[in-house]
């Protein structure tokens, strides 16, 4: 693997219209699982995407706790003798949550409650992460090569936001 | 791994604090969120046991604001140090970007380092990671103890990459935010690192962020005027349980038993996004599941017992992840 396939395999990289097409498979998981929302959620914690009713809720932790979850989840599997368990199921009183994994790197995380059922959700959830890898694929190799995208600027305003957060640098 | 959604118009990086059991780590995060500026900060989230030890990890974000038209945010995580839970140090470091190492400067704590610093190194290689590589900085930590040791024999023993290394008494808030951002500036610089001469044209472009002048947030003095954790303390870590004593209850995670997660959180969150300490309170169900973990840790390292472990990890992140979930959503 030359540097730059090592910085690339190093990003998770979505563009625009790769999240358009996510979100469009997703609103229609929504529709025919009966689902409350769904989330999108990599492997290290951070959301990739969201649909469905959710509101006021904290994206970044619930991202890590799934994550970690998830995690957890994969290393009892792997103790096991299993290469990792590929779904999980949460359930509480009134909603429940089904984790799904997606590929190898991102995590199809659904709320719903009593308005659908566990089945419906796993029957959909599976033909939804089928999808959701096809289109990972296909950018993956519209992305090969391409230029990242970044500003320029990125990396100078970036100090300075450190600098104004943090404080400046220490002198001498 | 560091992500990047050019829809969401996000950059998100993650970030470990990792080191020897009680050198600080999660200090460093009460400190960071306590002095960050409120429109940067989000919650602290502890996954932690009854006596205050870290179990899984805390967490918490921390929002750059816009740059150069990308939001920019960090993961801040932290690790269990002690020795029993490398699984779950394993598991958090799945993705890191960068690695802050919080090391002690105790004399008798020489070796913890040493082991920890090891162990570092040899869970990153499982991810196929390589720390020479790897964005990561060393704190020199508990500097105020009397019998510290100084930092050339520090440097001598553990910084063998060389990295740039940071003097800090976290409990005071001395260091801890220097080695924040050095770290966050050393991560930021990978992610537009590419050879240029290598890449080839966009076959298709994608919608680019607009260049953006960047938000000043209101600038921070180096030392902040800082709560004494406790009356002049000899010791880091004395100053460290005096800070914890006053924060509020630990994480509906960290009490949470059984598979149910609906039960989490009867307290109504103390998340308010972005808001103060910013921790989620435990409902009052004492659970003696966590002991239990210490318990299995004394009677030596088995698959059972990591595998019980490994069970309560998942059963408090799902309760966390639940409460988080059920409750902020009903509210």
């Amino acid at each position: 693997m030359n540097a730059n396939e090592k910085l690339r395999a190093d990003r998770l990289v979505f563009y625009e219209k790769d999240i358009q097409k996510i979100d469009k498979i997703l609103t229609e998981f929504l529709r025919l699982s009966g689902a409350k929302c769904v989330l999108l959620v990599d492997k290290e914690g951070h959301l990739v995407t969201r649909k469905g009713e959710l509101r006021d809720i904290n994206m970044d932790t619930i991202s890590a706790l799934v994550a970690g979850s998830f995690a957890a989840t994969k290393e009892m599997a792997r103790l096991l003798g299993e290469e990792e368990f590929s779904a999980l199921f949460h359930q509480g009183t009134k909603d429940n949550i089904q984790l799904t994994l997606v590929g190898d790197r991102t995590l199809l995380t659904i709320l719903f409650d009593d308005r659908t059922t566990v089945g419906m959700v796993r029957l959909y959830a599976t033909e939804t992460a089928r999808k959701l890898v096809e289109t990972f694929a296909q950018a993956e190799k519209e992305q090969g090569g391409m230029d990242l995208g970044m500003d320029d600027q990125y990396q100078d305003r970036a100090k300075n936001k450190l600098d104004a957060i943090f404080g400046p640098p220490r002198k001498g | 791994m560091v992500q990047i959604n050019f829809a969401l118009k996000e950059v998100n990086c993650k970030i470990v604090y990792y080191g020897p059991g009680m050198s600080g780590k999660t200090t460093n995060l009460e400190i960071v969120h306590q002095k960050a500026p409120e429109e940067n900060k989000g919650d602290l989230t502890s996954i932690s046991t009854d006596g205050d030890r870290t179990l899984f990890f805390d967490f918490m974000p921390l929002d750059l604001g816009n740059i150069a038209g990308m939001r920019t945010k960090f993961q801040l995580y932290t690790v269990p140090g002690q020795v029993y839970y490398n699984s779950t140090r394993k598991l958090v470091l799945q993705g890191v970007d960068g690695v802050i190492f919080v090391a002690d400067s105790d004399p008798e704590k020489m070796e913890e380092n040493l082991e920890s610093y090891a162990n570092l190194e040899e869970n990153l290689k499982e991810y196929g990671k390589d720390l020479a590589d790897l964005p990561h900085v060393i704190q020199w930590n508990k500097r105020d103890l009397p019998n510290a040791l100084p930092v050339e024999e520090l440097e001598k023993k553990i910084n063998k990459y060389g990295v740039p290394t940071f003097e800090a008494v976290a409990v005071t808030g001395e260091g801890v935010f220097p080695t924040l951002k050095v770290l966050a500036s050393m991560v930021l610089e990978t992610i537009n690192k590419i050879d240029k001469n290598a890449a080839k044209p966009r076959a298709q472009a994608p919608s680019r962020p607009q260049a953006a002048a960047p938000q000043p947030a209101a600038p921070q003095p180096r030392q902040q005027q800082v709560q004494p954790k406790a009356a002049a303390p000899a010791r880091g870590r004395a100053a460290a349980q005096g800070g914890k004593k006053k924060a509020p209850a630990r994480a509906a995670a960290a009490r949470q038993a059984g598979g149910r997660t609906a039960q989490a959180g009867r307290r109504p969150a103390a998340q308010a996004a972005g808001g103060g300490r910013g921790r989620a309170r435990a409902p009052q169900q004492a659970q003696r599941g966590p002991a239990r973990v210490q318990e299995a840790a004394a009677a030596g390292k088995s698959s059972s017992g990591l595998f019980v472990a490994l069970l309560l990890f998942l059963v408090l992140a799902a309760a966390g992840a639940g409460y988080v979930l059920f409750f902020m959503n009903n509210k």
